[in-house]
């Protein structure tokens, strides 16, 4: 089966320093796969890339075998890519509701009734049923995350890219939320997760990518990715 | 014809070094309170009207009235930092950058009318520095020009002074690239926002004393240097004062070699005004960059 | 509740039409005047408050609409409604063209570049005093050879009625979602699907499009066109209102533009000192009551009454700010310790 999106030989550079190196990374339906790396990796440029925040600099994009790179990023949300940021970027002066239906009214032919219901059915699997009305910028952090959770789902993305979910997140909302994603992956979405909770994602995925320095240095189940000398080496040597 | 063009030229360098000094100041306050101050060309008219009125009502010479604008526009700038501009670095504040645009927008239109009210509509004119004229071959030049471009050039040159070689201008340095770091290392933020405020509103007072005699003062004198300090801000490399020095000085004689060859001679007053407007918008299209880049009083 | 609310709006609506039955020919003028700057701070609302967009040129689309539709009706006789017409066409494209070349353009530097836009724009009218009759001023047809001002006052109202119409729809409708997701966040609303590019175009372009309007009205109203319609001081005037009503609620923002100019007219007799104090009270409403001074003002009329008053309007909490539905005077985020600097 083609992969829902992939990466070919990809770059970009900041100013003198390249921080994604001719990456080559393909996702196919389905699939459950971690992004790990130390600071500084390339792993949060590789979403943006992913998800037309950033424009590569070379290489190329395919969304379901058709170009991509240089797409915005409304372009890659229409084509059902969703992602979370590392740090959350909500709607913060409108309300949880208001959050969810941002994303669910800019879908063509969304109605406003029918994007009400599905709102309130996300907002019901995450818990944030109550707090429909409520600021988002009131929500505590936690409750943030899940409504970015939430916010991306309304796009009813094939794959979801969740910029290092875990951070800074309570054990008990941190079980919570891999719970959640077991669940949505079930239902047939696909993940790449990127963050430094290597133990949380091993738990969860089943493949493992492993980048350094903006390449890829691993790829693999997570269980060759842990013996990986060249994995253990750049955690180490960093 | 060459006389006339050099004449020009050298008038272009010395209005050029005032825009350096406004811009100067102007950057000091970017780069420091981060806030783009619409205000900064009212300070630099009420600077020119508090020279007068020293002069006038005072009896203060021309010469040191200069200074006492500087410090009367350092205190006005304090005050209006301390009552109005707080909020942009209050941690409970949203939208500080639209609260610091309609601030400072706002204390334009009210420092413009209130010297309205004070000072009437129709032009002052302060008395010169120097009577007469330096004339050199053909080349003529009144003293107060040749006065305004050199105490312009030693305000400059005191600024580099100050940010280099003095403990507060490196603290202002260091609260430039980075707030956090300057608190951790006991930089007390609050006073050196006071300062670097009152900094920028000192120049920007003491070129308007400088211009006074040259161009006369009237309250929307400052309209234009509000936009066209930042078109030279923005030339000069966005909080770079040395930046700022050569694209005033880059603007200031492009300016006047724009009046000169501009071929109608009855549109090339009013037209020179759209000049560093255009200049802005070029600069903004090709450069849109946002605030939080390097944005340091660097002194290349 | 509900009852008291029907009588009021009859009385409102009552006072509104017979205006100009109660007052006097210099007072109508004025009542023309305030719903012409309602109409412009309305629609400058829309832009900068609500999607976020903090124009400064919002006077140039007032004064293009106006010389315009002036120079087409002197120039070619052009009749006035067609002339108003182009004017506003005019201001929709030319506020399309602005709003794509500011689209790498963050807050204060769409400012800037707007700024300097509209100064240049006034440069080039005084300038070009041949075409445009420069300060001097250009004399065009009113739209109503009458004497008094009814006409234009009933006209004014609805245009007025329509442009509030139309901008609510707006703002209630999808479009004023992603208007408000841009201001809030552009990156997510991006992410979310929301067109940026072009919604941030099509947020200029309404906004400019009812300035020419409010400027083609005015144009032909005021019978002399000047460059001082698009000056910064203006602006100030209109920024003025839209603050101190509360920039983000289009209603609210009407209401201090008609409660504001009154208020410059009643206060005439102070002469220049009434715009002095406009310009303290705007810095002291965006130093002390964000939200505008309505809302301060309908925060405090919800404390002093019982609630049971205010089950009926509406819906708890939601006053006037369209943005916030539980709005409170001092924003309801949690005051996070301050670092070293100690309190402002």
């Amino acid at each position: 089966m083609s992969p829902i999106i992939e990466a070919r030989t990809l770059t970009r550079r900041f100013g003198g320093i390249v921080a994604v190196r001719d990456l080559d990374f393909a996702v196919g339906h389905g699939e459950l796969v971690g992004l790990i790396g130390p600071n500084g990796s390339g792993k949060t440029t590789t979403i943006n890339l992913l998800t037309g925040h950033l424009s590569p600099d070379a290489g190329h994009i395919f969304v379901r075998g058709a170009r991509a790179d240089g797409l915005a990023p409304s372009a890659f949300a229409a084509l059902r890519v969703g992602r979370t940021f590392q740090i959350t970027q909500l709607f913060s002066r409108m309300s949880v509701l208001e959050n969810m239906l941002v994303p669910g009214l800019a879908r063509p032919h969304s109605h406003r009734a029918q994007a009400t219901r599905e709102a309130r059915q996300h907002l019901e699997f995450l818990g944030l049923a109550a707090l429909e009305n409520m600021q988002a910028k009131n929500l505590s952090g936690g409750q943030q995350k899940l409504l970015e959770l939430g916010r991306a789902l309304m796009l009813d993305p094939e794959i979801l890219f969740l910029d290092e979910p875990f951070a800074g997140v309570n054990p008990y909302l941190r079980d919570e939320i891999i719970g959640l994603v077991r669940r949505l992956h079930a239902g047939g979405r696909t993940f790449v997760i990127v963050d430094h909770d290597i133990e949380a994602l091993q738990r969860l995925v089943h493949r493992m990518v492993v980048m350094s320095r903006g390449e890829k240095i691993a790829d693999g189940t997570v269980a060759a990715v842990r013996e990986d000398q060249e994995v253990l080496r750049a955690y180490a040597g960093v | 014809m060459t006389d006339y063009l050099l004449i020009q030229a050298l008038n272009g360098v010395v209005i050029g070094i005032i825009y350096a000094v406004i811009a100067a100041g102007l950057t000091v306050i970017f780069s420091i309170l981060k806030v783009v101050n619409f205000a900064h060309g009212e300070v630099f008219m009420m600077g020119g009207y508090f020279a007068y009125f020293a002069i006038s009502l005072a009896g203060v010479p021309p010469l040191p009235a200069i200074l006492v604008a500087m410090a009367i526009s350092f205190i006005m700038s304090i005050a209006i930092e301390r009552t109005l501009l707080t909020p942009l670095y209050s941690p409970t504040i949203e939208r500080k950058g639209d609260y610091g645009i309609l601030i400072t927008f706002g204390i334009s239109i009210f420092l413009r009318n209130l010297a309205l009210i004070i000072y009437g509509p129709y032009p002052l004119r302060p008395p010169s520095f120097w009577s007469g004229a330096l004339v050199i071959g053909g080349l003529i030049m009144t003293w107060d020009r040749v006065f305004a471009g050199a105490a312009g050039i030693l305000m400059l040159v005191g600024l580099v002074l100050f940010m280099n070689r003095t403990a507060w201008g490196e603290a202002l340095n260091a609260v430039s690239q980075s707030r956090e770091s300057a608190a951790i290392v006991g930089i007390d933020d609050q006073r050196f926002y006071m300062l670097a405020f009152g900094l920028g509103g000192a120049l920007a007072g003491g070129a308007g004393a400088l211009v006074g005699p040259i161009y006369s003062l009237s309250p929307s004198m400052g309209l234009l240097p509000d936009t066209q300090a930042f078109a030279i801000v923005i030339l000069g490399g966005m909080g770079s004062v040395g930046g700022s020095i050569i694209a005033g000085l880059m603007i200031g004689v492009a300016e006047s070699m724009f009046v000169a060859l501009f071929p109608d001679p009855s549109r090339s007053l009013t037209y020179a005004q759209a000049f560093s407007l255009l200049v802005l918008m070029v600069v903004l299209l090709i450069r849109p960059t946002g605030f939080f880049g390097r944005v340091h009083t660097a002194m290349e | 509740m509900r009852a008291l609310l029907a009588v009021g709006a009859a009385v409102l609506a009552a006072l509104v039409l017979g205006f100009p039955y109660l007052v006097n020919a210099y007072w109508l003028s004025v009542g023309v005047l305030a719903i012409f700057y309602a109409i412009v701070a309305a629609s400058w609302a829309l832009l900068a408050g609500y999607a976020g967009q903090f124009s400064f040129g919002h006077m140039a689309f007032v004064s293009l609409g106006a010389y315009t539709s002036g120079l087409l009706v002197v120039s070619f006789g052009v009749p006035i409604p067609l002339g108003i017409a182009a004017g506003i066409v005019m201001c929709a494209l030319v506020g399309s063209g602005i709003g794509f070349v500011c689209l790498r353009m963050r807050g204060p530097y769409l400012a800037l570049f707007t700024v300097a836009f509209s100064e240049v724009l006034r440069i080039v009218i005084v300038s070009e005093n041949e075409v445009t009759g420069g300060s001097g001023g250009l004399e065009v047809p009113p739209m109503f050879h009458i004497k008094s001002d009814m006409p234009y006052y009933y006209l004014g109202l609805v245009l007025l009625g329509a442009s509030l119409a139309i901008m609510l729809a707006l703002v209630h409708s999808r479009w004023g979602l992603f208007f408000r997701a841009i201001r809030e966040n552009e990156e997510a609303a991006a992410a979310s699907g929301v067109k940026v590019v072009r919604f941030r175009i099509i947020a200029f372009a309404i906004s400019s499009s009812f300035a020419g309007l409010a400027g083609g009205f005015f144009g032909h109203y005021i019978a002399i066109l000047t460059p001082d319609i698009g000056s910064v001081d203006q602006m100030g005037l209109v920024v003025a209102m839209a603050v101190i009503g509360g920039a983000e609620s289009i209603v609210a923002v009407t209401i201090g533009a008609l409660g504001l100019e009154f208020l410059v007219e009643a206060l005439r007799s102070y002469g220049q000192w009434r715009l002095v104090l406009f310009g303290a009270l705007l810095l002291l409403t965006m130093r002390f009551a964000r939200n505008g001074l309505l809302a301060l003002g309908w925060e405090y009329a919800k404390a002093i009454l019982p609630l049971s008053l205010w089950e009926g309007v509406g819906g708890r909490g939601r006053g006037l700010n369209m943005t916030n539905p539980s709005p409170s005077p001092r924003s309801a985020s949690q005051p996070e310790p301050t670092r070293g600097g100690g309190v402002s």
